[in-house]
């Protein structure tokens, strides 16, 4: 019971939270949030990869990382609220996103559902399977860069 | 009747392995900017291996191949340029003083652009060069934004030589295109002393060599 309790309010207290810290922040900041949100998992992306051509990769590390990825495919749908594209500063989040909110949800959601395969590869200590996993997760991502991303300057 | 007007003699210039290796730059420095441009990230890195591949090996002929294809026979100092330009330089088969300044800066030049390729890591960390692993996220990106810059400075250059060579070809009327295709020229009597070529032996050492090292590479030095 108690431990419940405490889950409970512990649940409140983070969904509290978030919602003040979404509220709380203004449009740019929100966007730099994002902007150093992508730049941890591209340095968690590199990180699976490095270990995935290391002749002993540590499995360790991968989970960590692999974690971070999963974690950031569901947290990234809190993301995008709406006035941070380009009108509030400078971004490569391009108008398309609250544009087409159907397309961009289904882009997200191919996301949030590969990388728990990554994570799932990753604990069955299988470097092919990571490999092969961390492709298609890869592929997520190119997916929805390819078309709500604007190219790099 | 009319009297054939002596054509003159045609005298080896380059040899197979400078001129396919030219060729094949021109090809793959074409096909690695258009991959990168339209994001085929895994034929880019094939590409570039095979250029790291051509690189080596053209460094190595540089030293143990045919005669013009050697440094130590193309690469002259400041004086010799200068003696170039004022026209006290009798053409002989191989670069002249300046057009070698050309050689070496597109050769070293495409070699910091290779080795940059394969440190450089995208922005998501998914795409990378096979040494990026030995290097932070921070300094494989900051290769990549080199390997950009590089790139305009690498256009640039070929856009001079090509500018360059068109010079020779329609304002002093010399086939330099051709001479790069067939390997020979001709020059006005008298004749000079034609290209030496290097032994096969030398020639499958410096592919070998090349093959391997490339592979080495490629594998982030895991055998």
């Amino acid at each position: 019971m108690p431990r419940s309790l405490f889950r409970a309010v512990g649940s409140a207290f983070v969904v509290a939270s978030l919602v003040a810290v979404a509220y709380a922040a203004t449009p740019r900041e929100t966007q730099q949030a994002r902007h150093e949100h992508y730049e941890e998992l591209g340095k968690a992306f590199k990180a699976i990869r490095d270990q995935t051509s290391a002749s002993s990769p540590d499995f360790t590390a991968l989970q960590k990382n692999a974690e971070v990825v999963h974690e950031a495919s569901v947290d990234q749908q809190q993301w995008f609220p709406k006035g941070t594209g380009p009108e509030a500063g400078k971004t490569r989040a391009l108008p398309d996103i609250w544009a087409k909110p159907a397309d961009f949800e289904a882009a997200q959601k191919m996301f949030s559902e590969r990388a728990p395969k990554l994570l799932a590869a990753v604990k069955s200590k299988d470097v092919d399977a990571v490999k092969a996993a961390f492709k298609e997760t890869g592929g997520a991502c190119k997916n929805c860069h390819d078309t709500f991303r604007a190219p790099e300057e | 009747m009319t009297e054939p007007v002596p054509s003159p003699a045609r005298v080896r210039v380059w040899d197979v392995p400078t001129r396919l290796v030219h060729w094949l730059l021109v090809l793959l420095v074409t096909f690695s900017w258009w991959s990168a441009e339209t994001g085929r990230m895994e034929w880019h890195r094939w590409s570039g291996y095979t250029l790291l591949g051509l690189v080596i090996f053209r460094l190595y002929w540089g030293l143990a191949g045919s005669s013009t294809a050697r440094f130590t026979r193309f690469v002259r100092g400041p004086r010799a340029i200068l003696g170039y330009l004022k026209g006290g330089w009798t053409a002989v088969p191989g670069h002249n003083p300046l057009g070698a300044l050309s050689v070496v800066a597109l050769l070293a030049l495409l070699a910091i652009q290779v080795v940059l390729g394969l440190f450089a890591v995208d922005v998501d960390g998914i795409e990378s060069g096979p040494l990026s692993t030995y290097v932070s996220f921070e300094a494989g990106r900051a290769a990549a934004h080199w390997h950009e810059d590089i790139f305009d400075v690498l256009s640039a250059l070929i856009l001079l030589h090509i500018v360059a060579v068109m010079y020779y070809v329609f304002f002093r009327k010399q086939s330099l295109v051709a001479a790069m295709v067939h390997g020979r020229r001709a020059f006005p009597e008298p004749q000079p002393a034609p290209m030496q070529s290097a032994s096969v032996v030398r020639l499958l050492l410096g592919i070998v060599l090349a093959v391997a090292l490339t592979w080495w590479v490629a594998r982030a030095f895991q055998v």
